[in-house]
């Protein structure tokens, strides 16, 4: 029988060049001339986080939602426990960790507690370029992503839903998002296929309702992205969609895939310019809480709940869980965002920003462990009977 | 034998002649404080202090010399530039890094008006002691001049807006901007925060605002001005990084070998300054003129 090979879609793998590339010229840039690139980045920041990066966001929406279609990875729902089991925990633990230690500075840095957000975020596409080079086609893939996505889904909903301007905009903000998503599934039932209508219209209205809120309107194609006509069945977690689909969804992902890449260069641009210098140490708080906080919780969470009934997935086994959990713990652009999204300009959001950049080390991490453990491409040849005896 | 008698001391006695030599202790200390401002009797005059708040030792004797400097120098509010308590943020804490270090200068009828450093709880503007009004970033004025105190932590639109509109409204002749994060320093540990500047200087520069104050880096030292605003970096009331001034072309004077504290006055278009070491040295003088 021939061996399938492994193969990363085309959005992991340009992900995985241009916003490295964005993020080393910002750092260069905002230490070789910080006036010109600060002057650069506060210009472009609202219009590359909040209305560019909608557009990834809605990318992952529609994962999410494929994943919950038959023969989804969330399909049906009692599949998906175990991965938001693993998230909960992977939360969990690191906000633990990340406020004790900022309280546990020498010189404490109570300010930075109101950013615990950051800690949930977990960077989907580096993760899945990452978890596939250690475990190639593996359980254990899907697994991470779902724990991605749900850690993610967290991590937003607390930086969306906190400090309301006030509730008369709230209100407002929600009835217009409500609207969007009304004319969204009137479209569909006028079998409206191109999705230009869908974003325009209805993802106009729900940004400009986000906008009103106070919440980030980069979220605003995601309660849109559900009422977009999609495929009947999921080909499987960030695969590349076929050409030959026509559905509104999937045509909409092909011809974003592209532009996407130009936003992530974008926004690794506007965002990881941080100074090497003269930092305060509450910017270990975010690497510190993930790197440790993330696997200890993913492998608790999982377990706790494997413990209270849940299956086990097959071949993911406790040495796996701590792998995927180191991996995990990579938050790059999402912690990015968050840090932006839920800090001002000023000393904290530098601080954030470089404990972001410096949660990359959980690239590191996850290949040591994998290395240490025998887990994915290192995995011992006596160990794989044990490992999948766990199988229900 | 004769009977030699002591004097009888009485405590009425003893606590009299203690409070003489006092006096006279005081007397000699105030004679000693070195006072390079005009003084005038119709004029603004406040001090400066910031990364005030560790409770040790350092800052209890830079608040003890203000003091001294007070009975030459009546000025009648200071401006903290934040980490006013650093470490825990209890009631107990504010204590003993707040109001004890403070209370022979609050005693005497001086106000603090405080700004938040990235050390601070923000519960801390709550602190009744602080003047803040319950605001991250709030304004206060006295005779010509305004003051906008700043919270570089968290400068969100809503906070850059407040200060737009604020900058533009006032009639008095003096604006003076204060904050924790320097816009300018040649501090070695932290220096100049570009991101802030970026953000801040078109509107100092817009609307007027002459002369800035930060702390942050835990050293005294006064910028040449940057587009005609003198900055002053005083982050060592307190804390202290002894030899972290890193001298370059933008240094108009420096000081990092001791705790400082700051007393300016203002006279009409003239703001004129002194910088005072925890030992009472003079480290810089000098007068900003207001065309």
């Amino acid at each position: 029988m021939k061996k399938k090979i492994f193969r990363f879609p085309l959005l992991v793998v340009d992900s995985a060049f241009v916003l490295p590339i964005g993020c080393a010229l910002a750092l260069a840039w905002a230490n070789l001339r910080p006036e010109s690139y600060y002057r650069f980045s506060h210009a472009l920041e609202f219009p590359v986080n909040e209305i560019g990066l909608a557009f990834l966001f809605a990318v992952m929406a529609k994962e999410v939602l494929e994943a919950t279609l038959k023969g989804g990875d969330l399909h049906p729902w009692r599949r998906a426990a175990l991965p938001f089991a693993a998230a909960a925990g992977g939360v969990i633990v690191p906000v633990i960790i990340y406020l004790a230690f900022l309280n546990g500075l020498a010189e404490p840095e109570p300010r930075l507690a109101g950013a615990w957000a950051v800690t949930c975020a977990i960077d989907v596409t580096l993760c899945y370029l990452i978890g596939g080079l250690i475990f190639g086609r593996h359980p254990a893939i899907p697994f991470l992503l779902l724990t991605a996505i749900a850690s993610n889904a967290i991590g937003l909903s607390a930086i969306a839903t906190l400090a309301p301007e006030n509730m008369r905009s709230v209100a407002l903000g929600l009835a217009l998002v409500a609207v969007g998503m009304a004319v969204s599934v009137a479209m569909r039932r006028r079998h409206v296929s191109s999705f230009w209508p869908y974003i325009a219209l209805g993802g106009g209205l729900s940004w400009y309702g986000m906008f009103l809120a106070g919440a980030h309107p980069a979220l605003a194609l995601v309660p849109i992205v559900p009422f977009m006509p999609h495929a009947k069945r999921d080909e499987g977690l960030f695969v590349d969609p076929s050409p030959k689909a026509k559905d509104a969804l999937s045509r909409f992902e092909r011809w974003w895939t592209v532009p996407i890449q130009a936003i992530l260069f974008l926004f690794g641009l506007v965002n990881a310019g941080v100074p090497l210098h003269g930092i305060d140490t509450g910017m270990w708080a975010i690497p510190v809480a993930t790197l440790i906080g993330r696997p200890i919780g993913v492998l608790l969470g999982a377990e706790a709940a494997i413990a209270a009934g849940l299956h086990r997935i097959p071949r993911v086994g406790w040495r796996e869980l701590i792998v995927v959990g180191c991996t995990a713990s990579i938050g790059l652009t999402m912690a990015l965002y968050f840090s932006t999204a839920s800090l001002a300009i000023g000393s904290l959001r530098v601080q954030s920003q470089t404990g972001a950049l410096l949660t990359t080390w959980g690239a590191l991490l996850a290949f040591g462990a994998a290395w240490l453990l025998g887990v994915g491409r290192w995995r011992v040849a006596d160990r794989a009977a044990p490992a999948s005896a766990h199988v229900p | 034998m004769p009977v030699v008698t002591l004097p009888v001391i009485n405590r009425r006695r003893f606590v009299g002649w203690l409070t003489a030599l006092c006096f006279c202790f005081a007397a000699w200390e105030v004679a000693a404080q070195d006072i390079r401002l005009p003084n005038a009797a119709e004029s603004v005059k406040f001090g400066v202090i910031g990364d005030s708040g560790t409770g040790d030792k350092p800052q209890y004797e830079v608040a003890a010399q203000m003091l001294r400097y007070r009975a030459k120098f009546v000025f009648d509010r200071v401006i903290m530039l934040g980490d006013n308590i650093y470490g825990g943020q209890t009631p107990a804490d504010i204590n003993a890094k707040f109001t004890q270090p403070y209370k022979g200068l609050v005693d005497a009828g001086v106000t603090f008006y405080a700004a938040l450093g990235n050390h601070d709880s923000v519960e801390n503007r709550l602190v009744p002691g602080f003047h803040m009004g319950g605001e991250r970033y709030y304004t206060h004025a006295t005779g010509n001049v305004r003051f906008f105190v700043i919270d570089t932590d968290l400068l969100d639109p809503k906070q850059i807006e407040w200060l737009e509109a604020g900058l533009k409204a006032p009639t008095e002749d003096w604006k003076i901007a204060y904050f924790h994060h320097p816009l300018y320093s040649d501090g070695g540990t932290h220096g100049s925060d570009v991101a802030l500047r970026v953000v801040l200087e078109p509107l100092f520069l817009k609307y007027g605002v002459t002369v800035v104050f930060a702390g942050h880096d835990h050293i005294y030292e006064r910028i040449t001005p940057q587009k005609g605003i003198t900055h002053f970096v005083s982050g060592s009331a307190g804390q202290l990084r002894r030899g972290d001034l890193r001298r370059t072309a933008m240094t108009a004077a420096g000081f990092d070998q001791d705790c400082s504290f700051m007393l300016v006055e203002v006279v009409k278009n003239d703001l004129s300054f002194q910088a005072v070491s925890r030992t009472g040295l003079v480290v810089d003088a000098g007068t900003i003129h207001k065309p």
